[in-house]
C-alpha cells in the first residue's frame, strides 16, 4: 500500500535543474507521462510557480552542490537533466551527479565552444546525452528552407527519411481526392514517387488516414518519404519547391549562428540584423560570408531598407517572442517570403495557431521531445535505446515515432497486412540497412530494423505497443 | 472559480462518508442494536446522494488555492450536517444543534461534549462519535487524495488548505503518494496502540474507540469519568501514544524511509519534546505536594500534559481541581497545541517558535537599527511570506478568541469557563476549567453560543482561513461575477 516504498513504481525518478522555459515545458511534458519529478532552481519564485501548477516537488539551491543533489535524492534517481541556463552549471551538474548516483545524465549545452566538442564530453565525462537546442532549433528551420512550400519538416533514421507537413492550398489537385487515388494519379502524369500519407489535421481534429481518407483544402497533411524523394513528391502535387537562394533572419543569437553557418553551406547567402554592437563584431568574425548589420531590426524602415520586400525568406529569431510574431506578420503583409518564427515560451499556443503564420519553430519543445524519447527508451531497458528519434505532432494530439528492433517478438517476420495494430496506428516506413521502405500490406518488420510509427495513441515505448 | 470541481469533489466527500457510516453499522449488528438501521439508512442515502452530485467529473480540473478553501470548508459542514443525522434519527441526541455539536466536535478532533450521560449511548453511536475522531485526524481530503484519481498538480490546494501547519509540504513529488504515505503511518501507529491495549486487557470495544480518539487526537471518552477508570499501564500507553500522535509525521517518514539524522535535528520536535518535560516537570513536583503518591503523581502529570498539548483531551483526573499554577500552565498549553503536520490542534510549536525568534529580530533591531537577519528553521531560512503568515495567523487567531469570548459572554457564566470554553474549542481540546470542566460537560451553554463554539471548532481545525474566506464578501463577488459573464457570452 505504501507507494513510496513499492518497487513497481510506474515512472522513473528525474531530476531538473533549472526551471526556465525549458525546464518548463520538460516537467510539464514528463509530468504528463507519469513520471515523479523533483525540480532544482536557485529562484523560490519559479520553484513556487512550478509547485503550484504541477505535482512535482520544489528545492531551492544550487543543483550543482553535493548537499542539494542528496536531498534532491540523487541516489534513487534514474535521470537528471540540467537545462539552467549556464553551459558550464549544466555540465558540472551532470558531472558530480554522475559521481555521487548512478543516474543517467543529460545537459544542456549551447555555447559553440562545447558543443564543438560534444563527442569528447560525452565520452570523457560520462553524460548520457548533450542536447543544444539552438544548434536543432536552427537545423530544423534550415530543413523547412531547404522546401520551402513545407510547414515543417522532421528528419528520421539521421536524416534519410522525413516526415513533411504542409496544407493544402485551393485550387490544388489535392482538394477533393481520395489518398489511396493520389497514386494513381501521380503515375498518370508519369512520376512514380515513395510516399506515405500519415496524419491529416482538420479544424482540431486528427486523423490517421486510410486509402479512402478524402483529402480537402485547408487539411494540413504530413507524410514520410526519403529525403531524395520529398521534393519530388512536392513537385509532383503542384508546389514550387526550388530552395530559397537567400535569407533575412533578425536577431544574432546563437540560433542565428548556427542557421546562418547551415545556409551559408548550402550556397544561401545570409543577412543577419543584430541590434547589439560587440555581438555584431562577433558575428562578423565568425560569419565572414554573411552580411551583418548593427540595426534594430524591429524597426520597419530598417527591414525596407534591407530588402524585406525583395527577400526570399525571413527568419525572426530575436529573444522576444511577440516581437517574432510581430516580424512575422508584417513580413507576410509586405513580401512574398517564406517565413519562420521562433517562439520560446510555449503561452498562448492556441492564438499562435489560429494567426496562421506558416512554420514556427519551438526551441523548448525540441528539447522535450528528445528527452522524452529517451526517458520512454529508458523505462524498458536499463541500457539499451529503442526509441531513435521522437517528435510530438499537431501540439501533442499525435506522436511519431522511430523505435529500433532488436529483438524477436510478435511483431517480427510477420506481414504487415496480418498483424492486429491498434486503431489510429500507421507504420510509416522501415528502415532497412539504410534502404527507406514504405509498407504495403506485404512487408515485415524484421529483428535489426528501424520502423516508424505515425499514432494518436500517446505514450508507446516499445514497438510491440502498436499491437491490439 | 472552478465551481464544478468543487460540486465533484463534494461529492465524492459525501460517498466517503457514507461508506464509512456502514462501519457502526456492522458494530450495531455485533452488540444487536436497533440503532443500527438508522445508520444503515443514512449511509445508503449518502452513498446515493454523493453518487448523484459527483456524476460528471468536470473537463477543467484544475484548482486554486481558493477552491481549496472553499472545498475544505464546505466539505467539512457537510460532513458534520450529514454525520450528525445519526443521533437524531436514533433519539439520542435529539435536538440538532446539540447533535451537530457533538459531530463537529468529533470531526474536529475536539471531544467537546454535551452529553450528560455518555454510557447511555448505544454501541454503534459511541463507535461513531470515536471513529469521527479518527477521519477528522489526517483529514478527510487527504484521505481523497489518495485514494480518488485527480489529475494536475493543483491538487496540493486541497491539502494546503486542509493539513494544519504553516507551510505543507510534499514527502515525496507525487500529492498522490505523499498523501498515501501519510495514512499508511497514521494507519500503522493506530494499529500499534490497538495491539498494546489490547495487551493491557482492554475491552475490544474500548480499544477501538480510545485509540481512534488518540489517533485523532479527539478525545471521546466512552465512560463518564473520561479515562480515569482505566488501570495505569493503560492510561501510560494512551499518553505515550498522546505524544506520538502530536509529533510532526513528516519525522516518521524521515526515520522510515530516509535517514535518522534528519528526523532527530527536527527543531519543532525537539521544541516540542521540551514543553512537555519542563510542564511533565513543574506539575509533578506541585503534585508531589499534594496527597498522591508519587508514581500516581507522575503519571497524571505526564497523562495531563500529553493530551491538553496534543489537543486530545481525555481526562485521568479532575484537573480543575489541580493548584492555580498548574491550571494556567495547563490552559497556557492549550494555546501552544501540538507539532505542525500531526493529528494535533492549537497555534503549533513551529509558530511559536518562528513568533519567538521574530521577537528577537525585533529586539535586535532595536540595538542595530540597519541590521539584516534571517529568520531560520531547520538551519534553512524561512521566506518572508511564512513568516508573515504567521504573524497574521496569530493575530487573526487572537481576534477570532476575543470575540468569541465576547459572545458567549451573554449568557453570564464566569470569565474562567467563557475563556476556557473558547480556548477548549478553538484549539480543538475538549475540556475546559470550571463549568466546562473535566467532570462536566458543555451542556450548560445556551443555543447561541454552541453555535459560536461551533464555528471555532471548525475554525481552528482548519486553521482559521479556509473557513473565514467562506464569509468574506469579495469571494461571493468573485463568484457571482463569473455567471453574469456566462450569461452575456449565450446572448
Amino acid at each position: 500500500m505504501i507507494q513510496g516504498k513499492s518497487q513497481k513504481k510506474s515512472g522513473l525518478n528525474i531530476i531538473i535543474v533549472g526551471c526556465g522555459k525549458v525546464g518548463m515545458t520538460l516537467t510539464r511534458e514528463l509530468v504528463r507521462e507519469g513520471h515523479d519529478i523533483t525540480i532544482i532552481d536557485k529562484n523560490p519564485q519559479k520553484i513556487q510557480s512550478v509547485t503550484s501548477l504541477y505535482d512535482v516537488m520544489g528545492l531551492v539551491g544550487n543543483g550543482a552542490s553535493y548537499s542539494i543533489q542528496m536531498e534532491a535524492g540523487i541516489k534513487n534517481a534514474d535521470l537528471i537533466v540540467s537545462v539552467a541556463d549556464s553551459d558550464e552549471l549544466n555540465i558540472l551538474c551532470c558531472t558530480i551527479a554522475k559521481q555521487v548516483g548512478h543516474c543517467a545524465t543529460i545537459a544542456r549545452v549551447r555555447n559553440p565552444d562545447y558543443s564543438k566538442e560534444v563527442g569528447y564530453l560525452q565520452e570523457k565525462l560520462g553524460l548520457t546525452m548533450i542536447i543544444n537546442p539552438e544548434l536543432e532549433t536552427a537545423t530544423e528551420a534550415a530543413r523547412v528552407l531547404y522546401l520551402p512550400t513545407a510547414l515543417e519538416v522532421n528528419s528520421f533514421s539521421h536524416g534519410q527519411a522525413e516526415m513533411t507537413k504542409f496544407k493544402i492550398p485551393e485550387g490544388n489537385p489535392l482538394d477533393g481526392m481520395e489518398i489511396a487515388a493520389l497514386n494513381t494519379y501521380l503515375s498518370n502524369k508519369g512520376k512514380t514517387v515513395n510516399f506515405l500519407i500519415c496524419a491529416v489535421e482538420r479544424e482540431g481534429q486528427v486523423h490517421i488516414p486510410s486509402g479512402n481518407f478524402v483529402m480537402q483544402k485547408g487539411d494540413i497533411v504530413s507524410y514520410v518519404a526519403s529525403r531524395k524523394t520529398a521534393k519530388t513528391f512536392m513537385e509532383s502535387i503542384g508546389f514550387k519547391t526550388s530552395r530559397v537562394k537567400n535569407c533575412l533572419i533578425v536577431g544574432g543569437g546563437e540560433v542565428a549562428y548556427y542557421l546562418a553557418k547551415q545556409l551559408l553551406h548550402m550556397g544561401i547567402s545570409v543577412k543577419i540584423i543584430e541590434s547589439n554592437n560587440a555581438r555584431c563584431e562577433e558575428l562578423s568574425i565568425l560569419l565572414p560570408k554573411a552580411v551583418i548589420i548593427n540595426g534594430d531590426g524591429t524597426n520597419e524602415e530598417t527591414l525596407r531598407e534591407e530588402g524585406l520586400d525583395y527577400v526570399d525568406s525571413f527568419v525572426a529569431l530575436t529573444g522576444i517572442d511577440e516581437e517574432n510574431i510581430l516580424l512575422t506578420l508584417h513580413a507576410q503583409q509586405v513580401s512574398g517570403a517564406k517565413v519562420i518564427t521562433k517562439i520560446d515560451r510555449s503561452n498562448f499556443k492556441n492564438v499562435i495557431n489560429k494567426l496562421d503564420m506558416g512554420s514556427v519553430v519551438y526551441p523548448s519543445n525540441i528539447t522535450s521531445e528528445a528527452i522524452i524519447a529517451y526517458v520512454r527508451a529508458k523505462k524498458n531497458s536499463a541500457d539499451s535505446n529503442n526509441i531513435e528519434t521522437l517528435y510530438h505532432m499537431f501540439d501533442y494530439r499525435a506522436e511519431a515515432i522511430e523505435f529500433v528492433v532488436d529483438e524477436k517478438s510478435r511483431l517480427t517476420g510477420v506481414p504487415l497486412m496480418e498483424l492486429k495494430l491498434k486503431n489510429d496506428v500507421l507504420v510509416a516506413f522501415i528502415n532497412r540497412n539504410g534502404n527507406i521502405i514504405l509498407p504495403s500490406g506485404k512487408d515485415c518488420i524484421e529483428v535489426g530494423d528501424k520502423a516508424m510509427i505515425v499514432t494518436t495513441h500517446t505514450g508507446f515505448k516499445n514497438i510491440v505497443d502498436i499491437l491490439a | 472559480m472552478n465551481r464544478s470541481m468543487i460540486r465533484y469533489i463534494l461529492g465524492c466527500v459525501v460517498q466517503i462518508e457514507g461508506a464509512l457510516l456502514l462501519l457502526p453499522c456492522i458494530v450495531a449488528l455485533i452488540y444487536q442494536e436497533r440503532e443500527g438501521i438508522y445508520y444503515c439508512i443514512v449511509a445508503g442515502a449518502a452513498l446515493l446522494i454523493g453518487a448523484i452530485i459527483s456524476h460528471n467529473k468536470p473537463k477543467e480540473q484544475v484548482i486554486y488555492l481558493k477552491e481549496g478553501c472553499v472545498t475544505t470548508a464546505l466539505s467539512w459542514i457537510m460532513l458534520s450536517i450529514v454525520g450528525c443525522v445519526p443521533f437524531i434519527l436514533t433519539g439520542e441526541i435529539p435536538a440538532f444543534a446539540d447533535a451537530l455539536f457533538e459531530t463537529i466536535s468529533g470531526f474536529t478532533t475536539t471531544g467537546a461534549s454535551i452529553l450528560n450521560d455518555v454510557e447511555a449511548l448505544s454501541h454503534c453511536s459511541l463507535f461513531w462519535r470515536s471513529f469521527t475522531h479518527w477521519i477528522g485526524g489526517m483529514g478527510v481530503l487527504v484521505f481523497l487524495l489518495a485514494i480518488i484519481p485527480l489529475s494536475g498538480g493543483s491538487n496540493i490546494n486541497l491539502m494546503r488548505a486542509e493539513s494544519p501547519g504553516p507551510s505543507v509540504g510534499k514527502l515525496v513529488p507525487k500529492v498522490k503518494h505523499t498523501a498515501r504515505i501519510l495514512y499508511a503511518i497514521y494507519i500503522g501507529l493506530t494499529v500499534l496502540e490497538i495491539i498494546l491495549l489490547i495487551a493491557g486487557s482492554m475491552p475490544l470495544f474500548d480499544v477501538f474507540c480510545t485509540a481512534f480518539g488518540t489517533a485523532g487526537t479527539g478525545g471521546f471518552g466512552i465512560k463518564n469519568d473520561s479515562f480515569a477508570g482505566y488501570s495505569p499501564y493503560l492510561q501510560w500507553v494512551v499518553a505515550i501514544f498522546m505524544i506520538l500522535f502530536g509529533v510532526n509525521f513528516n519525522m516518521y517518514y524521515f526515520l522510515l524511509f530516509r535517514n535518522v539524522k534528519k528526523a532527530f535535528n527536527m527543531e519543532e520536535v525537539r521544541g516540542y519534546f521540551i514543553i512537555i518535560a519542563a510542564a511533565v516537570g513543574v506539575i509533578f513536583v506541585d503534585l508531589c505536594g499534594t496527597a498522591v503518591n508519587a508514581a500516581t503523581a507522575l503519571r497524571d502529570a505526564v497523562f495531563q500534559v500529553a493530551s491538553i498539548i496534543t489537543t486530545t483531551g481525555f481526562s485521568s483526573v479532575d484537573f480543575n481541581l489541580w493548584s492555580q499554577q498548574c491550571k494556567v500552565i495547563l490552559v497556557l498549553l492549550m494555546f501552544v497545541g501540538a507539532c505542525a503536520g500531526s493529528t494535533g490542534g492549537g497555534i503549533k510549536v513551529s509558530r511559536f517558535q518562528v513568533l519567538l525568534k521574530t521577537v528577537g529580530k525585533e529586539l535586535d533591531s532595536y540595538i542595530h537599527p540597519k541590521s539584516i537577519k534571517k529568520i531560520k528553521m531547520d538551519g534553512k531560512p524561512i521566506e518572508h511570506e511564512v513568516v508573515r503568515a504567521i504573524n497574521v495567523y496569530f493575530i487573526t487567531f487572537m481576534i477570532l478568541f476575543a470575540s468569541s469570548v465576547f459572545l458567549i459572554s451573554f449568557e453570564g457564566k464566569d470569565l474562567v469557563t467563557n475563556f476556557t470554553a473558547v480556548a477548549a474549542t478553538i484549539n480543538n481540546i475538549g475540556p475546559g476549567l470550571e463549568m466546562v470542566g473535566p467532570t462536566s460537560n458543555f451542556s450548560v451553554f445556551g443555543t447561541f453560543s454552541k453555535y459560536v463554539l461551533m464555528f471555532d471548532m471548525i475554525a481552528g481545525r482548519l486553521e482559521l482561513f479556509p473557513l473565514l474566506i467562506l464569509f468574506y464578501p469579495p469571494l461571493w463577488r468573485d463568484m457571482l461575477l463569473k455567471k453574469t459573464l456566462k450569461r452575456k457570452k449565450l446572448q
